[in-house]
């Protein structure tokens, strides 16, 4: 059985809020009850299908095609099955994601994966701004599950991140994994300035040295890591070639004006 | 019964429950990972005076380990899950936190579960580092080569304890000659240890003592040199008896190491100085699993 398809007809006028749109909720429902979902555009209620064509399929496997970058709050709260966005996604993709598996073929707006618990949120182009970070006025950001970006992402990725594992090919810009309380950052393609300032425990691993490092970071020397031989076949199934090559990493120890219980570990 | 001229006796060796857990050992080689794995899994013969009864089950290659090293996966028995914890903590504290290059890892799942590095971790004084890979959590405890690394659980299983046969041969060489052979069969089966040095026990015991403070002692019926002032179970010819203990995860982990160290036995022969093939039982009062020999030899 093919999947459910939504299928974007034009560019809506305004951005469209697509929480509720999710495998469970679609599930058992005809082609005329989903159309007749509401969705908020622009702070008003809309139905999905004056937005979307609904081809019937299963829902478990529910696949959005998108050709602009309106669409927010992709997968918002999903815990089962998978989303396929064929296209761009809007900003807040993943939030409070807790499982199932959310893939966006395109770019992702600001603080995808925000709130995240649990699954995989798997972004094929780049991510916007505080990926993984905590909303404003939230304590904390991600909590849980993987997020795998085969592009680059914004800045202050990561910041305030409390659990789990963000895995970026590309690079990743400005001050990212600040003031993160744990889990763990992975950043192939090297990052911007000032990572880690504030991190207070948890890994941020590069895999290049950055230019700048916060002040409050000491060089801990060069050390066998056991532990990054376990997450390198752990993201091998995931997004491959991310985790340094070798366990033999420079690592850097901070923000010591928070505990220095954190650490930048650089490949070598 | 008659195998290859060795009398089967008509008995059965008695085993009884126990708690079990299986670990994995890892180290950059197999030597280092091996150090560890006899350290921690040393002096575990018999839970009458060790608190547990361990050994190396196999070793493993590199793709067969979490962590892509060499290792080795040992299993530990205990009568109780309280005291399994216990010496789980104490000999993978002592015996592998200690060894250079070392990690530990689950070798098991289950339900219920047994702290492996969840206390060890307080070693790193607070520098203890947690991480959860994969849904599992693991602890980077600094130590003086750089990391220990620990899985924080490993699972708990229900096993069967104290399985075992009894050689009598015509020599003392003859008999270790074929308990070797056994043991190298018995190694060949998964789930499954022979805890006793090399494998063998030559001080089989008989349950209580004269001496009040004494659970167990020697099984003098046994004992060649008690012949003529004990009820002696030997015959004229035999002139040694060896034990071989094995302690197995499963009812069928331990019927096919019975029937693979017995068969080992058989092999050899009377050719070989071997006489009869006995076990130890205790009149079903220890434990509920019987192995028959005559039926496992069928």
């Amino acid at each position: 059985m093919s999947a459910l398809t939504l299928t974007l007809r034009a560019a809506p006028q305004g951005r469209v809020d697509m929480s509720g749109v999710l495998p469970a909720a679609l599930a058992g429902l005809s082609v005329a009850a989903i159309a007749a979902l509401p969705l908020i555009m622009n702070g008003r209620p809309v139905a999905l299908g004056e937005l979307f064509d609904v081809a019937p399929g299963e829902a478990n496997r529910l696949v959005i095609c998108t050709a602009t970058n309106c669409l927010d709050y992709l997968g918002k709260g999903m815990t089962a099955g998978t989303i396929t966005v064929e296209g761009p996604a809007g900003h807040y993709t993943g939030q409070n994601l807790c499982g199932g598996k959310l893939v966006v073929r395109g770019h992702a707006g600001q603080f995808a994966a925000s709130g995240m618990k649990g699954g995989l949120l798997h972004i094929v182009g780049n991510a916007g701004d505080w990926l993984g970070a905590a909303l404003i006025g939230d304590r904390a950001g991600m909590a849980g599950g993987v997020v795998a970006v085969e592009g680059d992402v914004g800045d202050r990725a990561g910041d305030r991140m409390r659990r789990g594992l963000i895995l970026v090919r590309g690079r990743a810009g400005d001050a990212c994994a600040t003031r993160l309380l744990a889990g763990t950052l992975v950043v192939a393609g090297g990052c911007g300035d000032q990572p880690g300032f504030g991190l207070r425990r948890g890994s941020l691993i590069l895999g290049h040295a950055p230019a700048t490092l916060p002040t409050t970071f000491n060089h801990a020397g060069v050390v066998d890591l056991p532990y990054l031989d376990l997450l390198r076949r752990h993201a091998a199934g995931i997004l491959p070639g991310v985790v340094p090559a070798l366990s033999r990493v420079r690592r850097y120890v901070g923000d010591l004006t928070c505990g220095g219980k954190g650490e930048i570990l650089v490949a070598t | 019964m008659i195998h290859n001229g060795v009398l089967i006796d008509d008995t059965y060796a008695e085993a009884f429950g126990m708690k079990a857990t299986r670990i994995i050992i890892t180290a950059d080689n197999l030597t280092w990972a091996k150090n560890a794995a006899n350290a921690a899994f040393g002096f575990a013969t018999s839970v009458i005076a060790c608190g547990c009864e361990a050994g190396i089950e196999r070793e493993l290659a590199p793709d067969e380990t979490p962590d892509g090293r060499p290792g080795v996966a040992g299993l530990l028995f205990a009568m109780s899950t309280k005291e399994l914890a216990k010496q789980l903590e104490r000999r993978i504290g002592q015996g592998v936190l200690t060894c250079p290059s070392t990690a530990v890892f689950a070798g098991c799942d289950s339900e219920e579960k047994l702290p492996l590095g969840k206390n060890l971790r307080y070693f790193g004084d607070g520098w203890q580092i947690s991480k959860v890979i994969a849904g599992r959590r693991y602890w980077r405890i600094p130590v003086m080569d750089g990391e220990f690394l620990a899985e924080e659980s490993t699972g708990l299983l229900r096993s069967v304890g104290g399985g075992n046969f009894l050689v009598l041969a015509r020599s003392r060489c003859q008999a270790l000659s074929a308990c070797e052979a056994a043991v190298l069969a018995i190694a060949k089966v998964p789930g499954v240890i022979t805890p006793f040095p090399g494998g063998v026990v030559r001080s089989g015991s008989k349950i209580g003592s004269k001496y009040k403070a004494l659970p167990a002692s020697t099984n003098d019926a046994f004992c060649p040199t008690l012949r003529g002032v004990t009820e002696s179970e030997l015959s004229p010819e035999v002139e040694a008896v060896l034990e071989i203990v094995i302690d197995g995860l499963s009812d069928a982990d331990m019927h096919a190491a019975m029937k693979a160290g017995l068969e080992a036995i058989c092999e050899i022969g009377a050719a070989g100085g071997i006489v009869r093939l006995s076990a130890g039982n205790y009149g079903g009062k220890l434990g509920q699993f019987h192995y028959r020999l005559r039926e496992i030899l069928a």
